[in-house]
């Protein structure tokens, strides 16, 4: 580094570096020089020798994030950029059209290295987890390319950020780069992995979540199995993998007696209920019908099981006529904040009810719906006391047609009084009534 | 002193005992309200005489009382929307709080509420009938172009009261109504867009078009209003009402107004105020969620009759229906232009008796049809075609949420 010794020399560093001279200029490989790289004229036919005859490609990667990082074609392929003969520039080590291997090996040059992916952000332990993945297992242990490499999830030329709405891994897009593989019946029939999970999760209540509400929280299919280190979860990590998001669900259940249960005795967990991939809420008449999949029918546990359904319905009866009652004081033009409000903590109740339904604990449920129930009196009464005022309002009718009947039979006789007074008048008029 | 205090209460004698009379003013003499020099020098007791003693043709009946009917219900506006304006706030944080406190909290709010707006409705029908009885009787030929003229602008100026009004209530019907149809209106040629933009005086419906509307409603219009009326009664009293077709001019005095037609008009009146308020209190007009344009309601509930129409002609002819409409009814005021003989009958001008009756058949077929339809705004197919697009089921065509009632819990 040069060391201003006067302030002459200090202006001898300051004009070099505006010049783009300066020797203290360290070397980026980052954002800053993959920017220079592209707007310099190298980028171009004419300096650069692969667009001569892979223009096609050109664009295609301009759109990727690569193209931002100063990543350039010979940094995968190899060869020399700088000629313009196809022997010379696919010379020395031109790699060609990537392999799934060679694919995966030249993402990991970059990708593996902490130091270089610190500063996007990234995490470095990709290749690793795919090396604990089905995938990775099938790819690198057993040499078999129906595995996918990165270069079949991540588009190899446009690679996208994963939260970019364009990228092949974005939410809503994921499952639809899953199922290129797994809606494939003649690949996975070999694996006797059945197919139509991405229909099925797309009809689930996650999937209606996730694609009509855009509720990024809802999981697609990395949620569950993963996305490098894939892999469908073990029998007895399905309610951990639910509970990741379902918390309190899942500590309700592992305090009712299917969470108590241990070995060859223990059920699934959530999915012996909500299924996996077509995840469905069980809904409340069903509740005792599902008992019945594993418990003898009138046993107690399904006896239970009715005692739960008939809590959940009496709950449920209970929010429909609260929320029937603020809408018909809405209709009705009443101020309803304290309405609302009570409605929103009875609906909280509920919400917690039906998470304690899965503890089995009848008690403390029923402590619950009492909570709803009285909150829904509470809303009902102020719509009764409206309803009464609106029955009121048809009584004044009663005087009010009293008085106009009055009127018009006082007027009807004086007129018809007039009529015979003067019949000739009427007589000749010739368009009365 | 005592003499003079003598002469007062002498003069106050005279006074009471001349109230006793059948005078027209006779309670408001006995009440002091005429004492004195405006009760001697005005004449307005023998200009009421003489107003009420003039004698309409013996063809005049009860099928002329729509016009009266159609000026009873604009008073009932008149006097109703003042009551309302005592209370109502036309800004966008206190329009919806002010409605709710009129209808749950102004005592007998409901009733004048409910009245304004029922008789909003009502005075449509009454115009419209009173108008089918001036054309087909063809009442609006010369020397009367002058009269159905004026009658076909207040048609307009009660429209324009409605149309303005309907978006005071901010709620969510009303203001996405009144979108749609500043929506419609937008897209009339070459004028649409400048209409809309003077109307709105925003990119949309909001508080400056509510500061817009509520000005128009009670301070133009208005004025509007009552000089048309001014100059309608004028033209009326100057040229009497049209005898029937065939009439045959006779000696015949005709009856006077006072007490005959009044005993009828106070028949009719009484019935139409009875029927006005029975409507009132039992078909209230129910309240939306308060305004916002960030949500589209579900459905929009119409409250006037005219949206009813509006409705019925752009879901079944499209925005060109609507438009066309509004021509058919630009063309009835010019009608008078076009038939001016007043020799032959309307059945001998098939081309106006049609046009009259498509408008006044149109506007009934379109009002029964407008109420069928369950109006959902038409942006909110946006939603339902991208969902169809991406070809996702919607959650009533799958089982997810069987029973609907994770729907039925959602917040009201």
């Amino acid at each position: 580094m040069i060391k201003p010794a006067s302030p002459f020399g200090f202006l001898l560093i300051l004009a070099c570096s505006f010049a783009g001279l300066s020797a203290a200029r360290p070397a980026v490989a980052g954002t800053a020089a993959g920017t220079a790289r592209i707007q310099d004229p190298a980028s171009s036919a004419q300096r650069y020798g692969c667009l001569v005859c892979h223009a096609d490609k050109r664009r295609a990667y301009q759109l990727g994030i690569h193209s931002d990082r100063g990543v350039q074609c010979h940094d995968c392929h190899g060869g020399n950029p700088t000629a313009f003969e196809t022997p010379e520039a696919h010379g020395g080590d031109f790699k060609g059209s990537l392999g799934k291997l060679e694919s995966l090996e030249v993402c990991s040059s970059c990708h593996t290295d902490p130091n270089q992916m610190r500063q996007y952000g990234l995490p470095a332990d990709q290749i690793a987890e795919l090396r604990t993945s089905r995938h990775g297992q099938l790819l690198l242990v057993e040499g078999n390319l129906d595995a996918p490499t990165c270069s079949d999830c991540h588009d190899p030329h446009t690679t996208l950020r994963p939260d970019d709405a364009r990228s092949g891994v974005y939410p809503t897009n994921i499952s639809a780069t899953c199922a290129r593989c797994h809606d494939d019946e003649s690949l996975m029939a070999p694996y006797g992995i059945p197919t139509g999970q991405v229909a099925e999760h797309r009809h689930s209540a996650h999937g209606i979540a996730l694609y009509e509400d855009q509720n990024f929280a809802a999981p697609t299919c990395i949620g569950c199995h993963g996305s490098h280190a894939a892999l469908p979860p073990n029998v007895g990590e399905i309610s951990n993998v639910c509970g990741r998001c379902h918390v309190n669900v899942r500590r309700a259940f592992d305090l009712g007696p299917h969470g108590q249960l241990e070995g060859g005795e223990a059920p699934l967990g959530c999915t012996d209920c909500h299924s996996n991939h077509d995840t469905e809420r069980v809904a409340t008449e069903r509740i005792a019908q599902t008992c019945e999949g594993c418990h003898e029918a009138g046993g107690a546990e399904t006896t239970l099981g009715a005692e739960v359904e008939q809590v959940l319905r009496r709950a449920e009866s209970e929010m429909e006529s609260a929320a029937e009652a603020v809408e018909e004081l809405v209709r009705r033009g009443h101020e309803v904040s304290d309405e609302r409000f009570r409605f929103r903590a009875a609906l909280s109740e509920f919400r917690n009810l039906e998470m304690l339904q899965h503890t089995l604990d009848l008690q403390q449920m029923m402590d619950v719906e009492r909570l709803i129930a009285s909150a829904s009196m509470d809303i009902r009464g102020k719509a009764e006391v409206s309803a009464e005022e609106k029955w009121e309002h048809k009584l004044f009718l009663i005087p009010i047609w009293f008085f106009a009947l009055g009127i018009v039979f006082l007027a009807g006789y004086r007129l018809r009084r007039l009529r015979s007074e003067t019949p000739d008048v009427e007589g000749t008029a010739g368009n009365g009534p | 002193m005592l003499m003079r205090v003598r002469t007062w209460l002498g003069q106050i004698g005279d006074d009471i005992r001349q109230s006793t009379d059948a005078s027209l003013l006779s309670s408001l003499r006995f009440m002091g309200l005429l004492y004195g020099r405006i009760d001697r020098e005005l004449p307005i007791d023998q200009a009421l005489r003489k107003a009420w003693g003039r004698r309409l043709p013996s063809y005049v009946g009860w099928r002329h009382s729509f016009g009266g009917i159609a000026y009873l219900l604009f008073m009932v506006l008149v006097v109703t929307g003042v009551l309302l304006s005592f209370y109502y706030r036309p800004s966008v944080d206190e329009a919806y709080a002010s409605l709710q406190y009129i209808a749950t909290e102004v005592p007998f709010g409901w009733l004048i509420r409910d009245l304004h707006v029922w008789s909003a409705n009502l005075i449509v029908l009454a115009i419209l009938a009173h108008m089918a009885r001036v054309f087909f009787t063809g009442a609006y030929r010369p020397p009367r172009e002058t009269s159905w003229l004026v009658g076909v602008l207040l048609l307009f100026v009660v429209l324009a009261f409605g149309g303005t009004g309907y978006l005071l209530p901010w709620d969510q019907w009303a203001y996405w109504t009144s979108t749609e149809v500043m929506n419609v209106i937008g897209q009339t040629p070459i004028v649409g867009g400048a209409i809309v933009g003077l109307l709105t005086g925003d990119v949309f419906v909001s508080g400056a078009t509510l500061s817009r509307f509520f000005a128009l409603h009670v301070i133009v219009l208005p004025w509007a209003a009552f000089g048309l009326l001014v100059l309608h009664f004028v033209v009326v009293r100057k040229h009497g009402t049209a005898p029937p077709r065939g009439h045959v001019e006779t000696q015949d005095a005709g009856t006077p107004y006072y007490p005959d037609h009044l005993l009828r008009m106070v028949i009719v009146s009484a019935l139409v105020l009875a029927v006005s308020i029975s409507l009132a209190a039992l078909f209230p007009r129910a309240i939306g969620d308060p305004a916002t344009p960030f949500e589209i309601p579900e459905r929009l509930v119409s409250s006037w009759i005219v949206v009813d129409v509006s409705l019925g002609l752009i879901r079944t002819m499209g925005v060109w229906g609507f438009v066309g409409f509004s021509a058919l009814g630009l063309l009835m005021v010019i009608l008078p232009l076009v038939d001016r003989d007043t020799e032959k009958g309307l059945r001998r001008k098939p081309v106006v008796l049609g046009v009259g009756l498509l408008f006044f058949l149109g506007f009934l077929a379109f009002w029964a049809v407008g109420q069928q339809i369950d109006s959902v705004p038409p942006s909110a197919g946006i939603e339902t075609r991208i969902l169809e697009e991406r070809a996702i089921p919607t959650p009533g065509a799958s089982d997810v949420n069987a029973g609907g009632d994770a729907e039925a819990r959602q917040e009201p």
